[in-house]
């Protein structure tokens, strides 16, 4: 039987429903508003630097006994937890009465080249953990660290477990020697002292294109294909707009902080192999005894599923409970199942285990 | 069953199709746009031209911002698929329906009119070359606004530096190594997307062999572009999870790091002549500066306990001047005691 059946008059039709679509988009283009991000309104309750902790304010008071201090990755904004009304992770778990706080890490320039994971690790999330539990009254908080901000929060648990009572990792990386991790392979012959030392920062730009090498085909071309679709549609036009706003919206890397991921954990992979320090404090995953949830996507092509899923072998707590999520590295904030699925699976996990 | 093309019809039906679509085309753009479109016959021009027109016209009337963004991105995007749509529609017609021949049709479609040669029968190249990073194309600028420089280097590479210009003439021979050391890792760089995109014509095969079975046809040319991009992704990946692309692409970067540090020098070199600071100075001062920052910011987290201890011990210097009123057992005194001199009913200064 033939592989291909395609009726030309169709293939025409598409074509001519293409065309007619970006002759609309001529309007819808025009109309679409600036778009904005962050659906849910915001206090700052902590400043140091660059660092700003805010806590977010749900419609009715927080019924959960501790907060969730949020802990975003370096490399993209933070606002991916709270993108729009009906795709925000935050908003969710808002009125499912718990009390969210998030660490935005800002934009470094050339002032915070020096920055290493030192002073993002033992410096700012410590001392925005102690801020928020001294705001919301409390001794212990639970983290919640996004992909590097999940690397991070598994370090600062393994040195500071008595400030937390439980730790949520989602699209993590912990094995970073997995074989379908893309982004680690291409790190391992690099000379990132070269290129730290070249560069100072690492410009977004440089980070945005590497990202999208990764899948070049479906990153650059596809998914603009799909937005063919979309183009007379302004709601939808504006989500995606809003999207490619945040794809696009991307810190510089400190240039420190940088080499010592780099070089510690894409190419050393010390956080299951051992020998990762931290400011000089030796970090080790079995320290770790609190309850732990790791989320993880199933689709995920900057994380891979690989990547995440070994932190129950290598942790020290007897209560690990992991979560995969059938989606991608996105996908898990904004997808219409993971606003079903991923809030209440957190508040049901947290509900049993805060005290 | 459905029914499919009658393929003895087929090009009949394609040219009055076609034509029925450029019609289209042209009313619908008039109608937006208010302006007289391309009445080009359709076997004369291609459909991505439809695409570019769109483009222009926002050109014409000045849009910026978000939208004129949007319009590059999604013009670098759906070039390839306008004229794969169109290849496809036309070529689809004849009767052929091999695996192998529709490879053939998509190889095609990808050399379309206008497409840069250096990218024949390379679409993964192409995918990347579209990518709107500015990090690259920063260095490709920067590459070409070096070439007069290295096309002088390239003379002095192989001549001894001697003189007074000696170290100068050294920099330049190394720069000029660094570039053709550079070129070379490219050329290895861009023979692996080329391999990775003969590779994605054959794993296109496969997937479209696989669709012979009964109810898995390809029905629509978005199913069939689909279809390709899941094949080249599969390829790509093959390739750039492979030792050898990870030995080249770590290569490829260090080589671009050496270039760029030798342009620095450079710049350097002229910034120092010039009397203006360099970027080294700038660093050293941010370094020093980022080194007292975090020593002023231990010092102020310590200072509220050391605040605390200075206050026992003042207290308890106040009870000992007061009586000898045995200390409290609170931890900061606890350390005030341990610290401060055993009590010997001396003064201090006197044993």
């Amino acid at each position: 039987m033939e592989p291909i059946r395609i009726d030309p008059r169709r293939a025409l039709d598409d074509a001519m429903r293409a065309q007619q679509k970006l002759a609309a988009s001529f309007r819808t283009l025009r109309e679409v508003d600036d778009v904005d991000y962050g659906a849910t309104e915001k206090e700052a309750i902590y400043r140091e630097d660059k660092v700003v902790v805010y806590r977010y304010k749900g419609k009715a008071e927080p019924t959960a006994k501790a907060p969730i201090l949020i802990c975003y990755a370096l490399v993209n904004r933070p606002y991916m937890v709270d993108l729009q009304d009906d795709r925000s992770l935050v908003k969710n778990l808002l009125a499912l009465g718990e009390d969210v706080y998030i660490i935005d890490w800002g934009y470094p320039d050339g002032g915070d080249r020096w920055l290493t994971l030192d002073d993002y690790i033992n410096g700012y999330i410590r001392r925005s953990v102690a801020a928020v539990a001294k705001h919301a009254g409390v001794e212990k908080i639970n983290l919640l660290g996004i992909c590097q901000g999940g690397a991070f929060s598994l370090c600062f648990a393994s040195l500071y477990q008595d400030k937390l009572q439980n730790l949520i990792t989602m699209v993590t990386p912990v094995d970073f020697h997995t074989k379908d991790n893309m982004l680690s392979h291409w790190t391992r012959d690099m000379d990132v002292d070269l290129f730290v030392d070249t560069l100072g920062n690492v410009p977004a730009d440089l980070m945005n294109w590497c990202y999208l090498t990764l899948k070049p085909v479906r990153l650059n071309q596809q998914k603009y294909v799909a937005m063919l679709d979309i183009l007379d549609d302004k709601a939808e036009l504006e989500n995606f707009l809003r999207m490619e706003k945040w794809i696009f919206d991307s810190p510089d890397q400190a240039g420190e902080a940088f080499r010592e991921f780099i070089r510690d954990f894409y190419q050393g992979n010390k956080l299951v192999k051992g020998g990762l320090e931290i400011g000089g404090k030796p970090i080790s995953l079995k320290n770790i005894t609190i309850p732990v949830l790791n989320i993880f996507a199933e689709q995920d092509h900057l994380v891979p599923p690989s990547a995440s899923r070994p932190l129950g072998e290598y942790i020290g707590t007897t209560d690990y409970t992991q979560l995969a999520f059938k989606g991608g590295h996105i996908g898990i904030y904004v997808s219409g199942r993971a606003q079903r699925e991923v809030p209440p699976a957190i508040h049901e996990w947290l509900a049993k285990r805060t005290k | 069953m459905a029914k499919g093309p009658d393929p003895t019809r087929a090009p009949d039906d394609w040219q009055a199709l076609s034509q029925q679509y450029w019609n289209a085309w042209a009313d619908a753009t008039r109608k937006a746009f208010g302006s007289a479109a391309d009445a080009t016959a359709p076997d004369k021009t291609p459909w991505h031209e439809g695409l570019e027109q769109w483009s222009r016209m926002f050109d014409a009337r000045g849009a910026g911002g978000t939208q004129s963004e949007v319009v590059e991105r999604l013009l670098a995007g759906a070039r390839s698929y306008f004229a794969l749509l169109q290849s496809l529609a036309e070529t689809g017609a004849d009767g052929k329906a091999d695996p192998q021949a529709w490879a053939e049709r998509l190889r095609g479609s990808f050399n379309f009119p206008g497409a840069d040669a250096a990218l024949l029968d390379n679409p993964l190249a192409r995918a990347l070359r579209e990518l709107a990073g500015h990090g690259a194309k920063g260095f490709e600028q920067m590459m070409k606004g070096m070439q007069p420089a290295m096309a002088e280097a390239r003379a002095l590479l192989d001549l001894p530096a001697f003189g007074y210009a000696r170290e100068h003439q050294e920099h330049y021979q190394r720069m000029a190594k660094a570039w053709l050391d550079y070129q070379q890792e490219t050329n290895r760089y861009n023979a692996l997307i080329a391999r990775a995109s003969r590779r994605a014509f054959e794993v296109f095969e496969d997937k479209l062999a696989e669709r012979g079975e009964p109810g898995r046809q390809v029905d629509s040319v978005r199913g069939l572009y689909d279809l390709w991009v899941d094949a080249a992704e599969d390829a790509y990946a093959e390739v750039a999870l492979s030792d050898e692309f990870r030995e080249v692409y770590g290569a490829l970067v260090n080589a671009q790091m050496r270039v760029r540090q030798d342009v620095q020098r450079e710049v350097e070199r002229v910034a120092t002549d010039l009397g203006m600071p360099t970027r080294t100075e700038i660093d050293s001062m941010g370094k020093r500066l980022h080194a007292l920052h975090r020593d002023a910011k231990n010092r102020a987290e310590a200072l509220p306990e050391l605040v605390a201890e200075v206050a026992a011990l003042r207290a308890e210097v106040e009870r000992l001047k007061a009586g000898g009123v045995k200390p409290a057992s609170q931890p900061a005194r606890k350390t005030a005691a341990r610290k401060a001199p055993r009590k010997t009913g001396k003064k201090p200064g006197k044993e």
